[in-house]
């Protein structure tokens, strides 16, 4: 028998290109969420992307040229299809992940079916994605789908969309049809935060606009999907936002006398010689070491997983939050939130539930359901039930503090799950819209603004007459303002007749 | 301001996350430890998330007693040079009755010795969480995978109780009779894993470079002749060919390919631009229709 031959460094005289290859290293990585249904033709746009894109295995390549459509077309979708058809499991959250890389970065394919049960699949697809891709069929144009889909990730913080306006061969590529298409996306998306949304003519079945530029749509100017793609920047990657540091455990290395904090640093950044607190105790001590294994570090920022150990011992655990002393989460007992309701078991107020934060697991003392979202109007309805598939707005007490963030200053730190304290499972998702570090649980609803149809006449809709239209246009402003009013932190009710659409 | 993090530095940071996340939240975490390549990056992701204190959880190795002797010379060095806590269990039922891959189908020598053999390991030492180095890019069955996969009691992998996962947050609450698999490289491809190995200059068993070896081709498979319990068909004869794998079992049931590859560099090269799929080379994938499936509903990886 051969003694164990260590596999070493190459030896130095390898073919340059082959190995730059193996070693080069991708920027960055863009989570993808596709949302759409089978017949917009979701499956062959996604193939088409893998098939213009990706380091497919020739085997696959060759059995995808071979097969044909009805339309004539080698089928694309076959490159998915294997894994949806035969993989109906029946998992109670379905998404699928698929991973491919352009010449620059890797993409990592969210795909979550669009058929019932979607709200839950969607929003816990869109709680890891970058950027969405909404698709639509050129011929039908924005349906109430399409509607709802945006806001679901609206909700869980996707700022990037894209609507890929597809079977474009089907409508004979006409501008003045996409330009419909897409002024209809404008008017609805202007409805949310988004920071970007490109509507993109594309036919999946012949590559148009997906990867190459299509010459029969010509009066297009903007780029093709995969350029769009390339270009657009990961979620998690600016550091501009404030430090924090859930701390998942405490490590001790008795020989070397280390005690460290191991966790990743969420947002943010941190540098040896900064003065950190722990947000629920206060207690504030300076950065001594940042260690990994490879080397200490100086600093370390966003997406970033260290051991860091102070020069005082703060008796920190697992669940504590470090930030800096001048910008600290909220030591929150109580919490506003929207929620995605995740079991089949609808929400029971007799049930104990814990909240599961970044490194944390409290218990919730209360759990009010206030409302619940209509996805298609935007309005809340009140409501205190609550079951799957729901959106609900809900205010929590907990047991005790724990360190909270509102979702819209950082994300890893201001969202959460709901656990069922008996059987374990994750009964919900959600983000924080605002926490406080008062203890009231406010059963009563002082705290909601009613917005009520005298307020609305005496001054936003003081213009508006009696007629029909006047009463859609005033339903619309009585939504944007419930819409600002949310956005600032206030929660909302409505006292009017109808304010739904 | 922007950074630009490469995507292994952030997978890395990920599955760091992932340990540290389930080395807090489980009573008694081990690492199924299996020696072929995802194994290696699997053990050395564990090392950065503790550094610089110890592993916090032992490895566990299920022996069918059919591995490649390289293998098993390489687990020891390993175990040995990063001091390790080291279990190998073998179902020893198995052993005695004889449970051969030779003799017996795949799927019921795969059954015995690795999926019944995984559990009574699991259980004899009351392991509520174990690490495996599956990932979601492997196979179809597996790209719902979650990171955090729950196990009903007997190990049963029901897809009704799998939970969802939202954002980074890793919930390891067990319900009664609850155990869980956790797979810190969910999200990296074979690519990745061989890069990774690469840059960080990891040790692998030299079975993955090529190499003259004892050989004989059955059913158009080329099988290495690692010991002298193979026995040979009437007409077959050993023959020494330069082989290498692309994944690594038990050695009866693991196809080579013949390859001048003999840098672990070239090897790679090689493997990533071929043109068959990972698992070709492991027999027990074909044995029956939706095998990893099935397996994986048992209690098997």
């Amino acid at each position: 028998m051969t003694a164990m031959t260590a596999i070493k460094e190459p030896a130095g005289q390898q073919g340059a290109s082959e190995l730059a290859g193996l070693q080069q290293e991708l920027n960055g990585m863009l989570r993808v969420l596709t949302c759409g249904s089978v017949d917009d033709g979701k499956s062959t746009l996604i193939g088409r992307v893998l098939w213009d894109v990706a380091d497919l295995p020739e085997d696959t390549r060759a059995t995808i040229e071979k097969s044909q459509t009805s339309s004539g077309f080698p089928d694309y979708s076959l490159l998915l299809d294997g894994l949806v058809a035969e993989r109906e499991q029946g998992i109670t959250i379905d998404i699928a992940w698929r991973y491919f890389d352009t010449a620059s970065r890797r993409i990592v394919i969210i795909d979550s079916p669009g058929h019932e049960q979607y709200t839950r699949n969607m929003a816990s697809g869109a709680s890891h994605a970058d950027v969405a891709i909404m698709l639509i069929d050129a011929r039908h144009g924005i349906k109430r789908q399409t509607r709802r889909h945006a806001a679901i990730l609206d909700l869980m913080g996707v700022r990037r969309v894209i609507l890929a306006v597809n079977k474009m061969d089907l409508v004979d590529w006409s501008e003045e049809k996409f330009r419909q298409i897409e002024q209809d996306f404008r008017s609805l998306m202007w409805r949310f935060q988004f920071w970007e949304a490109i509507a993109i003519p594309v036919a999946a079945v012949t590559g148009d606009n997906v990867a190459s530029k299509s010459d029969k749509m010509a009066w297009f100017d903007g780029p093709t999907l995969v350029e769009h793609l390339n270009d657009i920047p990961s979620r998690g990657i600016a550091t501009t936002g404030q430090f924090r540091f859930p701390v998942q455990t405490a490590l001790r290395d008795a020989a070397t006398d280390f005690r460290g904090l191991a966790g990743t640093v969420t947002s943010g950044k941190v540098a040896v010689g900064d003065t950190v607190t722990d947000t629920v105790s206060g207690r504030s001590a300076k950065v001594q070491r940042i260690a990994t294994f490879d080397k200490d570090l100086t600093e370390a920022e966003q997406g970033q997983a260290v051991a860091i150990q102070l020069d005082t011992d703060l008796d920190i655990t697992r669940g504590a939050i470090l930030a800096k002393p001048d910008h600290l989460p909220v030591t929150a007992r109580t919490l506003d939130a929207r929620l995605v309701w995740l079991s089949e078991d609808a929400f029971d107020p007799r049930k104990n539930y814990l909240l599961r934060t970044a490194t944390d697991l409290t218990p919730i003392s209360a759990l009010d359901i206030r409302s619940l979202l209509d996805l298609e109007t935007l309005a809340a309805h009140p409501s205190t039930t609550c079951a799957v598939n729901d959106i609900a707005i809900a205010h929590l007490a907990l047991g005790r503090a724990t360190a909270l963030d509102a979702f819209s200053d950082a994300h890893e730190t201001g969202s959460f799950m709901v656990v069922d304290a008996v059987t374990g499972a994750s009964v919900a998702g959600g983000i924080v819209t605002a926490a406080s570090s008062t203890a009231i649980v406010t059963k009563e609803r002082h705290d909601v603004f009613i917005l009520t149809r005298q307020i609305l006449e005496r001054g936003l809709c003081a213009d508006l007459g009696n007629d029909s239209q006047s009463q859609t246009e005033f339903n619309r402003r009585a939504n944007e303002a419930a819409l600002l009013l949310r956005a600032a932190g206030v929660a909302v009710e409505f006292e009017i007749d109808d304010p739904g659409i | 301001m922007t950074s630009h993090i490469s995507h292994l530095d952030l997978l890395e940071a990920e599955s760091i996350h992932i340990f540290r996340e389930a080395a807090a939240q489980f009573r008694r975490p081990v690492l199924l430890y299996s020696i072929g390549k995802d194994s290696t990056v699997l053990l050395h992701l564990a090392r950065k998330a503790f550094y610089p204190a110890k592993l916090p959880f032992p490895l566990l190795h299920i022996d069918t007693t059919w591995k490649f002797r390289e293998m098993i010379a390489f687990r020891d060095k390993t175990a040995k040079d990063f001091g390790l806590d080291l279990i190998v269990h073998t179902n020893e039922d198995g052993r005695q009755q004889g449970i051969n891959p030779i003799e017996y189908a795949p799927s019921i020598y795969t059954d015995v010795m690795k999926t019944v053999a995984l559990k009574q390991g699991l259980d004899k030492y009351q392991f509520d969480a174990g690490f495996g180095g599956a990932r979601r890019d492997e196979e179809a069955s597996r790209a719902k995978e979650r990171v955090f996969s729950f196990r009903a009691e007997g190990h049963r992998w029901d897809p009704r109780k799998q939970r969802p996962e939202m954002w980074h947050l890793l919930n390891g609450r067990l319900g009664s009779g609850e155990t869980v698999r956790v797979f810190p490289l969910s999200n990296w491809t074979e690519k990745d894993v061989w890069r990774y190995i690469l840059r960080e200059k990891l040790d692998v068993v030299p079975l993955y470079i090529a190499k003259e070896r004892p050989t004989v081709v059955r059913n158009g498979q080329i099988l290495m002749l690692d010991d002298d319990r193979f026995p040979l068909k009437p007409g077959e004869k050993p023959e020494m060919r330069k082989i290498r794998f692309r994944t690594l079992g038990c050695y009866p049931l693991t196809a080579a390919i013949e390859s001048d590859a003999d840098t672990l560099e070239k090897a790679v090269a090689e493997t990533l631009s071929s043109t068959t799929s990972e698992r070709q080379g492991r027999l027990i994938d074909h044995d029956q229709t939706g095998a990893m499936e099935k397996k994986k509903q048992e209690g098997y990886f």
